[in-house]
């Protein structure tokens, strides 16, 4: 076979699709993906089967994180500045884990070298950032639905009562899924900036995955003034709770979205400008 | 048209300049043997091309086209320090990620194809963490090969394999060129085993090029001498000299530059006494021309 010195240049949907693929090919044939969707059904499970335990040295009950299963995904209302860790502990929790594994795959694509292979052909920065974030987007997305089997699978188990809005329910459980582009979005981005160093990388993407940064503006400024936080990924995944509208829904997909174009865009300006490895 | 020309091209780290206004050009079909001391830049300067450093300034172009262009760069394959493969892996899914990256119709017949190049049909479903560093440097050569590259870029490809790894990548290396006709660049300490396939030289130092010539060109300026071997041979080397000129020891043989007529040199001896045990006519290879180029330049 004689190469013929003809260069036609792939499409942006060609180059996109491509990358896609390999993101998804290398997702479906890790461990790593399976392990993190087992992961987001074990914590409702064990925050459900857990709560109101007896503590075995003195005997007595502990106090019931939830008595609505529905809890386990959301909290009632929008609680930016939470009282105790029932109303903190939620579906939000996928967004901490689902940082840890995107560090970890972006992480490994430094750490082989494979990051060299797919920019010496014809891959840009750009299609780099989207790939990566549309991949763990969904794959968080899968995460939230594994969550969601735990927290219903535990819940039943337990006997605890399931009650509540059927159409807020979906909306909050759809609002978060949504959210996933947007954390996604910044994972990678977060990933891109410290991607010579796998560690910071995924100690930074958990910091953010927790929103402890947003937590503390929400304590200052109170529940009820907290609705200005719904611009940042963590104001819309809280506000995404069990009284969820379709507006709830509307602010996620435009929150997410657009902190997906932001961050897509500064990471293929940073790889851009910066040297791959 | 080149199938990489370089103008100017400088790179720094941390105010250190790796690469200081290089120029190189590569013509289309050449086996291109990148010559230099370690840090001398040769590594930077494939990097740069492969597109994974940014340059300070200065322009690349690949087969006359901008080096950052999809088109051109599809066309593009490089093995870079190392494979660039996820080691819990197996073989074949790595090449399958990447012919799906490169959009390839038929990927499992391209993957089989490359394997076949680089000896390794019988190795697809091995985890690549469990191959050997030969193995590692062919299956890094397969990746490169996916897709039908014009431009291969190589970085020591050969080094840290055994005798045998060596034999087995020359083979594929000159199969490569012969059989499927890509620019090769190729950057080796091992200049002897880079002479048996380089059509093309490009020497680097201190992150300049310094020189480039073709193989012919370096036949051309390659230097004649004859080695040879007496009992007495400080007793020859002053007869050479006061006769030849240009006569060094070098190890146990003496070696008579500029000559390559064994029978005047051996009449010279035997008139003065001397008996010739061993003689033999010989030619500066790549080694010893970038070795005395490098004296040069350093003043010695």
């Amino acid at each position: 076979m004689k190469h013929e010195l003809r260069f036609e240049s792939p499409s942006f949907g060609k180059r996109l699709k491509g990358m896609l693929g390999v993101d998804f090919y290398r997702l479906f044939h890790t461990p790593m993906y399976y392990i993190f969707l087992a992961i987001a059904a074990l914590i409702p499970a064990l925050i459900l089967g857990t709560t109101g335990m007896t503590d075995p040295q003195t005997g007595v009950a502990t106090a019931p994180l939830y008595t609505n299963a529905w809890n386990a995904i959301a909290a009632d209302s929008p609680l930016y500045a939470f009282s105790n860790i029932g109303e903190y502990a939620n579906m939000n929790m996928v967004f901490i884990f689902g940082g840890i594994m995107v560090s970890i795959f972006i992480g490994h694509d430094y750490k082989s070298g494979y990051v060299k292979q797919l920019f010496t052909t014809h891959a840009k920065k750009q299609d780099y950032m989207m790939s990566k974030t549309i991949t763990c987007a969904f794959a968080m997305a899968c995460m939230c639905v594994t969550y969601l089997l735990g927290a219903v699978v535990a819940g039943l188990l337990v006997g605890m009562e399931f009650s509540g809005n059927v159409g807020s329910i979906i909306i909050a459980i759809l609002s978060k899924m949504v959210m996933s582009l947007g954390w996604a979005s910044l994972y990678t981005f977060l990933n891109v900036i410290f991607r010579r160093y796998f560690g910071v990388s995924i100690a930074s993407s958990f910091f953010f995955g927790t929103g402890l940064p947003i937590i503390a503006i929400g304590m200052i400024l109170g529940n009820n003034l907290g609705s200005v936080l719904n611009i940042f990924l963590y104001g819309s995944s809280v506000y995404a709770c069990l009284s969820a509208t379709p507006l709830t829904l509307a602010v996620c997909l435009v929150c997410s979205a657009a902190w997906a174009v932001i961050y897509n865009v500064a990471g293929t300006q940073i790889l851009s400008k910066c040297d791959v490895y | 048209m080149n199938a990489i020309e370089i103008r100017n091209l400088t790179k720094s780290f941390r105010g250190l300049y790796a690469l200081d206004h290089l120029n190189m050009t590569v013509p289309v079909g050449a086996i291109y043997g990148f010559i230099g001391e370690n840090g001398s830049g040769k590594s930077t300067t494939e990097k740069l091309i492969c597109g994974h450093l940014v340059p300070d300034e200065g322009e690349i172009k690949l087969f006359g086209r901008d080096y950052t262009d999809p088109g051109v760069r599809v066309r593009v394959g490089a093995l870079i320090e190392n494979a660039g493969c996820f080691p819990n892996s197996s073989v074949w899914d790595n090449l399958m990620m990447q012919a799906i990256n490169l959009g390839l119709p038929n990927r499992d017949e391209e993957i089989n194809r490359v394997l076949e190049i680089v000896r390794m049909e019988d190795s697809a479903n091995i985890k690549f963490k469990s191959c050997s560093l030969g193995m590692k440097q062919r299956i890094g050569i397969a990746m490169a090969l996916l897709g039908d590259p014009a431009l291969l870029i190589l970085d020591e490809p050969i080094n840290g394999l055994d005798t045998d790894g060596m034999r087995i990548m020359r083979e594929i290396l000159i199969d490569i060129t012969q059989k499927y006709g890509c620019t090769v660049l190729i950057s080796s300490h091992l200049l002897g085993e880079l002479e048996k396939i380089a059509t093309h030289y490009g020497i680097i130092r201190q992150g300049k090029m310094i020189m480039e010539l073709s193989a012919a060109e370096l036949e051309g300026r390659a230097r004649v001498f004859v080695s040879l071997k007496t009992k007495d041979m400080q007793g020859a080397l002053a007869v050479l000299k006061a006769k030849f000129g240009n006569v060094r020891m070098e190890e146990t043989y003496l070696r008579v530059y500029d000559v390559d007529d064994t029978e005047t040199i051996v009449d010279c001896l035997m008139k003065n006494g001397h008996v010739v045990s061993e003689i033999h006519k010989n030619k500066i290879g790549l080694e010893e021309y970038y070795i005395e180029l490098m004296s040069q330049k350093e003043g010695k």
